[in-house]
């Protein structure tokens, strides 16, 4: 649960705001995007982009800086210039339903919606560090340059054959990189192609600059990372046009997920590199950029972090945004719906850093309370909410020709079938005001009755195999009255199959029977409903006492079974010292001629004994003697219970 | 002498689970075969003469497939666009088919090229028909609009404007000439009358129709639409009659048996439904692996056609009936039994003493050993792979024998590692069933006795030793949350008591439970 095991599919954004590092965006696994304050660590605001989980966000992106006037001034997060009063304001979201959406954090609203420009899912937004002018590339192959002061699409080029995954601009602002099939470079000002740089077979998820401004012609630097790659690599823009490959490349032990990057002025200057891997580790590099290097580069400090249980577990890392001076390092780790930002000071002299930090795992919701300004979801009057009950309706198709631009490669994880948005929501988090906000909460009442009316068996299997007693509780509850009988008749056949599968319908009985009591103490006939149901159960508690007995007797044998088993050897001293044990307190107690007979049969006992272990002392045996003494208590044992039934 | 009484096997009812008539008519039917279409399957129309095909309506274009062939037996191919509605004249010679460029085609059964194109709609056409006296087709349309067409001069007889929503489903009157209706997705069904040149009656459905269907006395009328099935009584002005709703996704497609007594009903959800149309309940169930979109039954109900939203057409055909294969083996023995045939037709006279011929018993193999008083080896035969796993119940009855005999001991003792192994998965499968468990606790705690010495020598035994132990332990926590269940409705019970006294006695006859569990749980009720 806490180390988020679904990122692994998709890639959840989380952007740390430029300069002052003042906001964390957040978006996670609910769709719901979360700004969080670095300083207070608090929740600073909350905003649902979508209300449907299909059009959910895909990428952020903090605009540049900007005072209280209009207009942009400074680039994002590169810029080393220091003015404080500046702030994060704009914070564009692509979805994945093919629109880009900006926000304002500073009033708190969507700002506007840049729509009807792309067909398909947004991958990637990026700012331009001094117009106004936003790009986005998409799944439709298309990049589009927006016009904020108008909001609207500027201009609109293909760009590959394959989807446009990830996008940068240079720091000064004339060149752009986009990643589809491979990297492509284009002049900002003529929108043509030049360059073209090939390396990567998987999609490119990650583009930086690594140089602000050429100093000569050769010195233009950025970085690239794949999806499924483990290793960063670093492309040369050379002026001969000779850089058909990578000329250094960064290790890693997964691959990367955030990367953050302080680029170098000069080639004085080292460019140093913080990578968060899908892992949850954090590397961080250090490298003067003066041409190709064969050897790849390992990180020049790894950090960990684990919690401080006594088992450790690893904390994955979210975020990571390089300070100032080459020590400290603002951290984002923890949980996608709770994360946990810190100043960290990383002694980067050790190679390998592990952290301990004590994170509690149980999400903890009560934080909304603290939250400042919370934003009901915004839902475009466009978009269409959908509610499974309804019957016949189809999965919401914002771009229907979408299939088109997606034949070469096809996104997996755009379309959830109702069985999988149904996995999706988590009753047990929703609270009782919530149920009237949401409709999407009563699903599967809704899908119980449905497969009750139409008997059909992958529905019930579906519902009725819940194990959360919470969703039982809460579907019973909401369930008409009319399906109450049709749902006690499908448990009573249930019930008679296999204890494993038995148990759960138990809880549903249970949660039936509590609901709806009055409902079926009233009905005229329960007693000819619910007496096959009554004598079932019946019939198969009656064996209830014997086959407990029986459950008894096997733990018995099979728990000395198992001892002896561990202690193979030993159990021939522990044997004698028993039987030692035996002989003297018959000798003591009993000293009467009476029992002259066990006396005899215990000398025999040892004497056979003695010989046994002359001739073998293989386990065998030694199995067969103990278990005779055990055997004779057991049958003691059910003596005792037989007197006492009668 | 007395003669040996075989082991008596008891017959243990299995509650829930009622075996009709109607189920064992309806799963009579062979392993369907699959069929893959160009495209999703929107229609299917058995010719009404012999030999009985059927034409399947998927994208582009129209199969005929005989009844019995699984390969094409003839091909409509010349549409512009995806084809609708493949229905056969009443005579099986001509063939009218309706198609997205709103041309209505016309083909003979034997030929290839359309016979007549009738123009004249300006949308895609999904409903024909021919009309009872053969020269007149019926035609439905997304331009909202109904015509009929005369066959000979393919000229347009009239237009019918009065649906605001596009026709999707019709159906011509067998009875009378000049009858048709239509059903259209603004929730309407309009019978129109040719004579009077507009619909004579309108009845609304509540939802976008998809299907219609005319009993064959033409009294009733089926329509099938958004999750509902519904009847109405046309006598009677459109008096609805049935609305049924065992759907949960939108019923496509209607069909009625060959008899009329049963009505069936597809729908996205995957089900095919069977209604009684005396009673209107549900009597079977079919499920495919896709959404249905057209369904069409074989005269005398030889085969059920279905077709499928994944293009797959799924044809199920009726395993021959029991008396055939009867008759057939009758054949093969009658030489033989017209030996025997006069002895057996000489009566006895009144002085004759009879001696009658002893009747020779068939012993099943348990029961030869048990006779031989064979203890394991009865025991080894009642638990052959099959035996054990398709009837447990004869397995159960012999181990209840030979306990009755007082010799379950000796035939249990005395097995290798590999019998043993047997005995006990044979436990791990059965022991937690209510009606083999009284039995089978006696027969474990024998095993437990005679080979406890043994234990920790096999792994394999001792793996399942464990694992039977770990399902009674689930079998415990089951029964204590079962036994609490008790209690509740035991609560629930007395609170209805004073009407408990009739009806108890009625179920304890009804579920056919021995008497003695009903009378056993009777007075717990009356003294809660």
């Amino acid at each position: 649960m806490a180390s988020d095991g679904g990122s692994s599919s998709l890639q959840l954004p989380c952007v740390f705001s430029p300069k002052s590092r003042q906001y964390l965006a957040v978006c996670a696994q609910d769709g719901r995007l979360r700004i969080w304050n670095t300083d207070s660590k608090t929740i600073n605001q909350e905003y649902v982009p979508s209300a449907h989980l299909s059009a959910t966000c895909t990428c952020i992106a903090w605009g540049p800086c900007r005072t209280v006037k209009e207009g942009p001034q400074r680039k994002k997060r590169k810029s080393e210039a220091v003015q404080v009063e500046e702030k994060a304001d704009l914070l564009a979201m692509g979805t994945a339903a093919g629109s880009v959406l900006l926000y304002s954090t500073a009033k708190g609203t969507l700002h506007c919606s840049l729509d009807e420009a792309h067909s398909a899912g947004v991958n990637c937004v990026h700012w331009h560090p001094e117009d106004s002018v936003l790009y986005s590339g998409s799944d439709d192959t298309n990049i589009v340059e927006w016009d904020l002061q108008s909001g609207k699409m500027r201009s609109k080029w293909k760009a590959d054959r394959a989807a446009v995954t990830s996008l940068c601009v240079s720091p000064d602002g004339k060149l752009l990189l986009s990643a589809g099939h491979v990297i492509k470079m284009w002049d900002l000002d003529t929108k043509e192609l030049y360059r073209k740089f090939t390396g990567h077979s998987t999609a490119v998820t990650t583009l930086r600059f690594a140089t602000t401004r050429p100093p000569d012609s050769n010195g233009l630097y950025f970085v690239s990372g794949a999806a499924h790659d483990r290793l960063i690599s670093v492309w040369q823009v050379r002026e001969d046009g000779k850089d058909k490959n990578s000329v250094v490349s960064f290790t890693l032990t997964d691959e990367p997920r955030h990367v953050d990057l302080v680029p170098s002025n000069s080639k004085e200057e080292a460019v140093r590199l913080a990578v968060v891997c899908q892992d949850g580790q954090l590397h961080l590099f250090e490298h003067f950029l003066n041409g190709p290097c064969k050897k790849p580069f390992s990180p020049s400090c790894s950090v960990q972090m684990a919690d401080t249980r006594e088992s450790p577990m690893p904390i994955p890392m979210l975020a990571a945004v390089l300070g100032r001076d080459s020590r400290s390092v603002l951290l984002a780790y923890g949980n996608h719906l709770q994360p946990v930002i810190e100043q960290v000071e990383v002694n980067t002299t050790e190679r390998h850093v592990c952290l301990s930090r004590d994170v509690k795992t149980s999400l903890s919701l009560t934080m909304e309370s603290t939250v400042s300004k919370v934003k009901t979801p915004v839902v475009n009057t466009k978009s269409k909410v959908l509610v499974p009950g309804l019957p016949g309706h189809q999965a919401p198709l914002k771009g229907s020709h979408l299939e088109k631009a997606s034949e070469k490669r096809k996104k997996d994880t755009k379309e959830m079938s109702i069985a999988e948005q149904l996995g999706e929501i988590d009753l047990s988090a929703t609270s009782s005001e919530k149920v009237k906000a949401s409709l999407q909460t009563d699903n599967y009442a809704v899908l119980l009755v449905q497969g009750l009316e139409s008997n059909d068996a992958d529905i019930l299997n579906k519902v009725l195999q819940t194990r959360k007693e919470m969703v039982i509780k809460k579907t019973v509850a909401r369930l008409p009255l009319s399906a109450v009988l049709p749902l006690v008749k499908e448990l009573t056949n249930r019930l008679q199959g296999h204890p494993f599968a038995g148990i759960l319908m138990v809880r549903w009985l249970k949660a039936v029977l509590m609901h709806h009591t009055s409902y079926l103490a009233s009905l005229p006939d329960l007693v000819t409903e619910l007496g096959v149901l009554y004598h079932m159960i019946e019939s198969r508690v009656k064996m209830f006492h014997k086959l407990t007995k029986l459950h008894g007797k096997l733990y018995l044998l099979m728990t000395h079974v198992a001892t002896s088993d561990s202690s193979n050897m030993v159990s021939e001293v522990d044997h004698t010292a028993k039987l030692v044990y035996e002989d003297e307190s018959s000798d003591e107690n009993e000293a009467s001629g009476d029992e002259v007979l066990p006396e005899e049969d215990s000398d025999h006992w040892e004497e056979e004994e003695g010989m046994e272990e002359d001739k073998q002392s293989s386990e065998e045996e030694d199995e067969g003697n103990r278990t005779e003494p055990k055997a004779n208590g057991e049958e003691d044992m059910e003596h005792e219970n037989e007197s006492e039934e009668e | 002498m007395a003669s040996y009484k075989p082991t008596n096997i008891p017959v243990y009812p299995k509650l829930g689970e009622k075996v009709t008539e109607e189920t064992l008519y309806w799963k009579n039917y062979k392993t369907p075969i699959q069929i893959k279409e160009f495209g999703a399957v929107s229609n299917i129309h058995f010719s009404p003469v012999t030999p009985y095909n059927f034409a399947v309506t998927a994208f582009t274009r129209i199969h005929l497939y005989g009844l019995l062939s699984q390969e094409p037996v003839k091909t409509f191919t010349r549409f512009k666009d995806t084809a609708y509605c493949g229905r056969f004249r009443s005579d099986g010679q001509l063939l009218v088919a309706g198609c997205e460029d709103s041309v209505v085609r016309l083909f003979d059964v034997s030929g290839k090229v359309a016979l007549r194109m009738f123009k004249g709609h300006t949308k895609a056409v999904h409903v024909t028909d021919f009309t009872s006296d053969r020269y007149q087709i019926l035609t439905g349309s997304d331009d909202y609009t109904c015509c009929l067409w005369d066959i000979p001069n393919s000229a347009q007889l009239n237009t019918y404007q009065e649906h605001t929503d596009y026709i999707r489903c019709g159906v011509t009157s067998q009875l009378n000439r000049d009858l048709f209706v239509t059903g259209s997705y603004d929730h309407s069904l309009k019978v129109f009358d040719a004579r009077v040149d507009k619909s004579v009656m309108t009845i609304n459905h509540g939802h976008p129709v998809e299907s219609l269907l005319l009993y064959p006395s033409e009294g009733l009328l089926v329509s099938a639409g958004g999750r509902y099935v519904r009847v109405w009584d046309l006598l009677k002005g459109g008096q609805p009659l049935v609305s049924l709703k065992n759907h949960h996704k939108t019923v496509t497609c209607l069909a009625l048996s060959s008899n009329g007594q049963r009505l069936l009903s597809g729908s996205l959800d995957r089900h095919v439904k069977v209604y009684n149309t005396t009673s209107y309940k549900v009597v079977h169930n079919f499920d495919y692996p896709a959404a249905i979109l057209s369904l069409a039954l074989a005269p005398e109900d030889e085969s059920i056609v279905v077709g499928m939203t994944n293009s797959i057409l799924s044809i199920k055909h009726r395993k021959p009936s029991e008396e055939a294969k009867e008759t057939a083996g009758h054949q093969r023995r009658r030489p033989s039994y017209r030996v025997y045939a006069h002895r057996k037709s000489y009566v006895p006279k009144q002085d004759d003493y009879l001696v009658s011929k002893p009747v020779r018993q068939h012993l099943a193999k348990y029961d030869k050993q048990l006779k031989k008083f064979n203890v394991s080896k009865a025991l080894d035969t009642a638990l052959e792979t099959w035996i054990r796993g398709r009837k447990p119940e004869i397995t159960v009855a012999v181990i209840r024998e030979l306990d009755r005999r007082g010799t379950l001991k000796n035939a249990l003792a005395g097995r290798d590692e590999q019998e043993l192994s047997r005995l006990l998965s044979f436990l791990i499968a059965n022991l937690v069933d209510a009606r083999f468990a009284p039995v089978l606790i006696t027969a474990a705690e024998m095993i437990l006795d005679i080979y406890q010495s043994i234990i920790g020598q096999s792994p394999v035994v001792d793996k399942q030793l464990l694992h039977l132990q770990s399902l009674l332990e689930r079998e415990l926590d089951y029964q204590k949350d079962l036994l609490e269940v008790l209690g509740m409705l035991d609560t629930m019970f007395a609170s209805s008591l004073p009407k408990i006294e009739l009806p108890c006695s009625g179920i304890s006859t009804s579920n056919g439970l021995p008497q003695g569990q009903s009378t056993a749980s009777r007075p717990q009720v009356q003294v809660n």
